[in-house]
């Protein structure tokens, strides 16, 4: 893939009409105004590093062989060692050629969700919220879209969300991982075709219109506000200067959506993509929807990106993923692992993922950041994982996290997070009948996975206390 | 300066609820108003000085409502208005030479100089009340001392007569530093429109009683339960945002563009229902004939017991066939899609007859899988053909439908969307046709996958009604058929016929015009100005070449007006008088309406007849006679009682089996239906305090014990004094909102009832003290009265407990939920307290008995103060202290109803601003 002429052009630009996955930089959704960029288009040596953020969902958990299994030294996914001194196994070996860039995490899980069934979890992966194991729920707020929020308006659209069953799935079969601030889910685009229109062809129309209108609106509204002004006393005066306070700040804000408008969009050559590629062909499918995650970062068209590979529950077009590497439907590798190979089946999907997200990230750090110092993967942080661990169950998340070794985060490390009463490694084993494991009580203490979303969101520069259930910052990390 | 008449003074009454000290109280009050000081020593003629506290008061709590009220203080005094030529002045002379002396012998010890129990020092307050700073604390003086709680018992004893004095110097100068405050402050409560008015003025102006306002954030809530504190209601860029796009999205709904939708049918019914079990039936007689071929007694017999095990009854939902009795479990799975009905292209001309039916037991439900074919838009009309099943039961089967989805088997959900139950009374086997309409954009779930998923494929698409039998009396309902249809009832919508009463015309603009100017007078309750119309007419030409239509470039223009500080904000509090009957309309419709004024009202502001007294009344009674009222009885109960706590509230069944969501639904509109009742009967206020009747429907009165009630709606009953019922205080949700879901609060309760009813909150716990921790096993363990004492002992809770205490123990015949008791794990309850100035409670009857006989007054007083605090917007202040009280008393004169206390407030200068 070439991309033509990328420097010739500013590379932030507004999008018009964006489809039902790429959120435009509606007004309403920042909090944070700043001209600081708009102004400087000419000068972009001096502006401060970008910092990204991409998130993955992988379903049906990881193969967790007990510690006496023959399976156990090669197809365990969590590493053996700890801190510094750690051994990838198969599952994640691939990542060893990113090693200093990569953490794997485990002993993480949001407490809110531990004793429900994995199946209904991955809702809650990004917000930690409550969701439940029935009936209706109240989510809330993602951590990529809280991200957005902060950085959103600095490029061309706010953030992208993708997933390989599109829309929004259900309550708890959830087909993306982006929630916005009301809790309400964001609807994933899963065809590469739409996705590359979304982000390199001019359209949209309705955007530019929408703004036009929105303009024209508030100026007659700020006109209303001065003449009602006129009319009243004096503490009733203080009390409508709120109101235009609240006009002018989204004045600001439609100012600078509306300069992107202005901007021609960066062209990209595709030519040897296939845009029509569908899940059913899983491996060119992932690559294609890895590709379009890396144009849209080395065009600054975003900062901020989900990709769910899979939902859970053994349902829909994703679950033939598996077909990669030879097997019918993936959620049922998980199920087979007490039949023989079948810790080897498994565990060789997750390598297949490995492989993959490996290649996205070698491709990030090959890509010098433009008037940077070091790479894009310096300066991006990329979030691997799963709301399961073991059969069906919802604790120790597996999580890896790779790159923004510019934002401060010390690599090359497997981090426990987790307390184990016999100081060992979390096991899961395979489930043989009988109550599950999520069924059973948790003998050993785990970190809220807060902890870690809220250290990256400080580091990605968003000055909060708490996220997600936070406690305290992760700072090991 | 200050105008003259501005100081006619309506001197009514006195914070002290003491009444042995009223005599002399009101001999220097009213002689105080005089600015001359020498008037002071004016006799005071017409003052019935003699209250015979002696008489014994009545045992009967409702015979003491009449008692308590004829020994009013209030009553004592004529209403009269005083003209004085000179400002009244500060009577601080009068303070150094005789109060003083007194308030430093009896607080001195305590809070002089080197001690400093207290938070302040007596002999510093600056005696000012009409400028001086410390006006908060000698307010708290006066209640402690006229409400005998200070000095206390071990302390310095202050003679009545020295008591007397203290009151009487403090009452006058506070109500005289209260009206001359009052007219130095501004009255304003500009604000914008809280959530809830927002969505109803949205209702009434499009005409559709949709919820509008689902992204809107909640109001914050004030420290004494208002949510439309103009103070705390703020705006922000996010705020003002929501508001366009929720009015641009309200006016899409209400609009119907282009062409009318083919309408969707489903024709149910239930012929085929009993087919498997028939086939088994036959089968198995089919068999017992062969067996039995040649005894026609027995197989006559089998035949019977074959009868008998194929037409049981079933615990769900079930078919039967009418004729032969034969009847079939209904099942169900959304696996597949299988059991989806399929849409018809027309409705059948005749209902189908079949002779099966559905029965569907009490509390039962019923799914009736759609398919993915409802539409977002227009009504989905629901017809039912059913009767009851039997005629013996007492109670009528009622219907109440959900609407929801089921795409796999962990992800399914559903909501109630029925406006009302549907009462099933038509005899058995004489079936009605009932039938409901609902928005289908007003289903709060619908399936995310219904539009993008497949029929039969896992997440699948379809969505399902559900109907519910919600009676809890015996009595199934048989259902016949089942019509659904999902159309516009009339093209264009009589709601678009309302944004757009005439067609467009070649001269768009003036086409424009003559619309915007109709819907800013609706919107901003007045005409646009030629300037404003001019305004709006050039952003509709200037926003016209965006889109296709003049109408919906209107659209546009009407989803800015609506977002307007002209409409957003309420009450301006213009300096220009034309501006006043404005207010006045506005204010009023807020208040009882929580909207805007409707044409009528703006109509009579407009030409001012509203500011005449009699118009003002006629209006506002007519407002309260509109069924819209009931969101004044709904937001005013909600605020005033603080219920968010109940929706807050969880209880476990494992601690209270009973407890179900119909219970605490009926919890929640006890309190609004009984303050409804209350108001269309212009019924006593102290009717809140107790009452020997009480509104009711049938979940709750099986929780009070009262059989015989059937039925969800709320009708009023009489209720016999054994049952511990009746008025505010014993009404189960709200003494379970104040449990934590397992146990009674007593200090919960206390507090409740204090702040809420009494409108006497006490001072929150000071930061240092630490909370109780009921998780702590060692408290945990203790009985509650244990648990009381032992933080009450601790010195630095014992002032503020001793006060609060005490009224929560007389609730603790109510468990978590509000139930009776008189055991708590096997002991007698002990609901017998002391009040902090000495005064006995004996549980529950003696806490009414108390507050019937001792504190009507506090009581009325407060209503009409949170009345007022309502309807203004704002907390109340000092300044407004003079005109509560006047209301007060006009309103125990007229005899407490709550129409009048309504009336009475309206008409007065601190409503009519």
């Amino acid at each position: 893939m070439t991309l033509k002429s990328l420097s010739q052009v500013d590379r932030r630009l507004f999008l018009r009409g964006a489809g039902i996955a790429l959120a435009l930089p509606a007004f309403e959704t920042f909090g944070k105004v700043s001209f600081a960029t708009a102004k400087s288009g000419a000068s972009d040596e001096k502006r401060a590093p970008p910092k990204r953020l991409a998130c993955f969902y992988m379903p049906d958990g990881v193969p967790m062989p007990l510690q006496e299994d023959p399976a156990f030294q090669d197809w365990s996914w969590f590493p053996h060692g700890e801190g510094k001194d750690y051994q990838l196994t198969k599952c994640l070996e691939p990542l060893g050629a990113v090693s200093e860039n990569l953490t794997v995490l485990s002993g993480l899980s949001h407490p809110a969700a531990r004793s429900i069934h994995g199946h209904s979890n991955a809702d809650q992966f990004l917000t930690g919220a409550a969701t439940g194991g029935h009936g209706d729920y109240q989510n809330s707020i993602s951590l990529d879209q809280r991200y957005a929020q902060f950085i959103g308006d600095e490029t061309r659209i706010a953030s992208m969300v993708l997933s390989t069953d599109g829309g929004t799935g259900t309550p708890r079969g959830t087909h993306t991982m982006s929630f916005d601030r009301s809790g309400r889910a964001i609807p994933a685009e899963h065809k590469p075709k739409r996705i590359f229109d979304m982000l390199f062809v001019k359209q949209g129309e309705d955007a530019a219109r929408r703004l036009a209108v929105s303009k024209s609106a508030l100026d007659d509204l700020m006109e209303d506000a001065n003449n009602l002004r006129r009319s009243l006393s004096k503490p009733d005066q203080a009390k409508l200067e709120e109101y235009l306070q609240a006009l002018r700040d989204t004045e600001l804000k439609v100012a600078k959506a509306k300069r992107w408008m202005d901007l021609p969009i960066p062209e990209a050559n595709v030519d040897h993509l296939n845009l029509d590629v569908t899940p059913e062909d899983p491996r060119n499918y992932l690559q294609t929807m890895f590709e379009l995650i890396y144009m849209a970062f080395k065009t600054d068209t975003t900062r901020v990106a989900t990709y769910q590979i899979g939902r859970e529950n053994g349902v829909g077009v994703s679950d033939y993923m598996a077909r990669a590497i030879g097997f019918n439907l993936t959620h049922q590798l998980s199920h087979q692992t007490k039949e023989p190979e079948g810790w080897k089946n498994f565990g060789s999907y997750n390598r297949f993922l490995a492989e993959e997200l490996c290649r996205f990230a070698k491709k990030l750090k090959a890509t010098p950041e433009e008037n940077q110092e070091g790479n894009m993967l310096d300066h991006t942080l990329l979030l691997f994982g799963s709301a399961s661990s073991a059969f069906h169950l919802s604790r120790n998340y597996p999580l890896v996290l790779i790159g923004g070794n510019r934002l401060g985060f010390e690599h090359n490390q497997y981090l426990k997070c987790g307390i184990y009463p016999e100081g060992g490694q979390p096991a899961g084993g395979a489930w043989k009948g009988g109550r599950e494991p999520w069924q059973k009580e948790m003998n050993h203490q785990e970190r809220p996975l807060g902890d870690l979303f809220l250290t990256m969101l400080n580091r990605l520069g968003v000055e909060t206390q708490s996220f997600a259930g936070s406690q305290a910052p992760l700072d090991s990390v | 300066m200050f105008e003259q008449e501005r100081f006619a003074v309506r001197v009514s009454s006195f914070l002290c609820s003491n009444p042995t000290s009223l005599a002399l109280l009101l001999t220097c009050l009213l002689a105080s108003v005089a600015t001359n000081a020498s008037a002071q020593n004016a006799a005071v003629a017409n003052v019935a000085a003699s209250i015979d506290s002696k008489e014994e008061p009545p045992h009967d709590l409702q015979a003491l409502k009449p008692w308590g009220a004829a020994r009013s203080r209030f009553l004592k005094v004529e209403d009269r208005t005083i003209h004085t030529g000179t400002p009244p002045e500060p009577r601080v002379d009068l303070f150094r030479k005789e109060i003083a002396p007194v308030l430093n012998k009896a607080c001195a010890d305590c809070h002089g100089v080197d001690d400093e129990d207290g938070r302040f020092r007596i002999g510093e307050l600056n005696p000012d009340l009409f400028a001086g700073p410390d006006v908060a604390w000698w307010l708290e003086i006066l209640d402690l001392i006229s409400n005998k709680e200070m000095p206390p018992d071990d302390g310095e004893p202050l003679e009545d007569e020295q008591r007397t004095k203290i009151v009487d110097w403090l009452s006058t100068e506070l109500q005289l530093a209260s009206q001359v405050r009052r007219d130095a402050a501004g009255q304003s409560a500009f604000r914008r429109m809280t959530r809830y008015e927002f969505n109803y003025a949205l209702q009434d102006l499009l005409g559709l009683s949709y919820n509008f306002v689902h992204d809107l954030p909640p109001d914050p809530i004030n420290e004494e339960g208002f949510h439309n504190d103009a103070s705390s209601l703020q705006m922000s860029a996010t705020q003002l945002e929501l508001y366009r796009k929720l009015a641009r999205k309200a006016l899409l709904k209400t609009a119907s563009f282009g062409p009318q939708p083919a309408p969707v049918f489903w024709s149910i019914s239930m012929s085929k229902g009993v087919e498997q079990s028939k086939a088994k039936y036959e089968a198995d007689v089919a068999k017992a004939q062969r067996k039995h071929a040649d005894d026609a007694e027995e197989f006559s017999k089998a035949l019977e017991k074959l009868k008998k095990k194929y037409s049981s009854s079933h615990r769900g939902p079930y078919f039967r066939h009418l004729e032969t009795g034969l009847t079939d479990r209904i099942s169900w799975s959304y696996r597949g899609a299988k059991h989806a009905w399929a849409t018809t292209g027309k409705l059948p001309e005749e209902t189908p007859s079949s002779d099966v039916v559905s029965i569907l037991p009490v509390q039962q439900k019923w799914i009736v899988e759609l398919g993915n074919r409802v539409p977002d838009r227009g009504d989905l009309k629901i017809r039912i053909l059913a009767s009851r099943d039997e005629d013996e039961s007492p109670g009528n089967p009622s219907l109440r439908l959900e609407f929801g989805f089921q795409a796999s088997n962990n992800s399914s959900a559903s909501a109630f969307v029925s406006p009302n139950d549907l009462v099933i009374e038509a005899p058995a086997g004489k079936p009605q046709f009932y039938e409901w309409r609902i928005p289908t954009s007003e289903m709060p779930i619908r399936n995310p996958m219904r539009r993008t998923g497949q029929m039969g494929k896992t997440p699948s698409p379809s969505e399902y009604l559900k109907l519910y039998n919600s009676s809890i009396s015996n009595g199934a309902a048989r259902i016949y058929y089942i019509e659904v249809s999902a159309d516009y009832a009339t093209w264009p919508t009589p709601s678009h016929r309302k944004l757009f009463p005439s067609f467009v015309t070649n001269d768009e603009s003036s086409f424009a015009r003559q619309h915007l100017s109709r819907f800013i007078r609706s919107t901003w309750r007045r005409p646009a100005t030629k300037m404003e119309l001019e305004q709006k007419v050039s952003l509709f030409e200037r926003l016209r070449p965006v889109f296709n239509t003049a109408e919906e470039t209107l659209l546009e223009v009407y989803a800015t007006i609506l977002s307007s500080p002209n409409f957003l904000y309420l009450a301006a509090g213009s300096p220009k008088s034309q501006h006043d009957a404005t207010l006045i309309a506005t204010r009023l419709a807020t208040f009882l309406h929580c909207s805007l004024p409707d044409e009528q009202l703006i109509g009579l502001a407009q030409s001012g007849e509203l500011l005449k007294p009699q118009v003002l009344e006629q209006e506002t009674r007519r407002l309260l006679a509109d069924s819209r009222s009931r969101r004044f009885a709904e937001q005013f109960t909600r605020q005033w009682l603080g219920m968010e706590m109940l929706d807050y509230l969880e209880v476990n069944r494992k601690d209270f089996p009973h407890w179900d969501p119909f219970l605490k639904e009926a919890m929640r509109e006890e309190p609004i239906a009984f303050l409804q009742e209350v108001l269309q009967q212009n019924a006593s206020v102290l009717d809140f305090l107790h009452a020997d009747y009480a509104m009711i429907n049938d979940r709750l009165s099986r929780h009070y014990g009262i059989p015989e009630v059937h039925g969800s709606h709320f009708r009023r009953m009489e209720i016999p004094e054994r049952l511990q019922r009746g008025g505010l205080l014993t009404q189960a949700g709200l003494l379970a909102m104040n449990s934590d879901g397992v146990h009674s609060h007593p200090l919960k309760r206390g507090i409740w009832l204090l702040s809420r009813l009494l409108d006497d909150p006490p001072p929150p716990p000071p930061p240092s003290v630490p909370e109780i921790d009921l998780a702590d096993p060692g408290i945990a363990k203790m009985t509650l009265k244990e648990r009381l004492e032992d933080h009450r002992n601790d010195p630095a809770c014992y002032s503020c407990h001793a006060k609060i205490d005490p009224w929560g123990v007389a609730f603790e015949n109510y468990d978590a939920v509000g139930s009776w008791r008189s055991r708590i794990k096997g002991a007698e309850v002990d609901a017998s307290s002391k009040l902090f100035n000495g005064e006995p409670l004996e549980g529950m009857q003696g806490l009414k008995r108390y507050l019937l006989q001792r504190r009507q007054d506090q009581f009325v007083r407060a209503m009409v103060s949170k009345l007022a605090t309502f309807a203004l917007g704002r907390p109340l202040r000092f300044e407004d202290r003079a005109e509560i009280d006047a209301i007060a008393a006009e309103l125990r004169r007229k005899g407490d109803g709550l129409q009048d206390a309504i009336l009475l407030l309206v008409q007065s200068d601190l409503f009519r601003g």
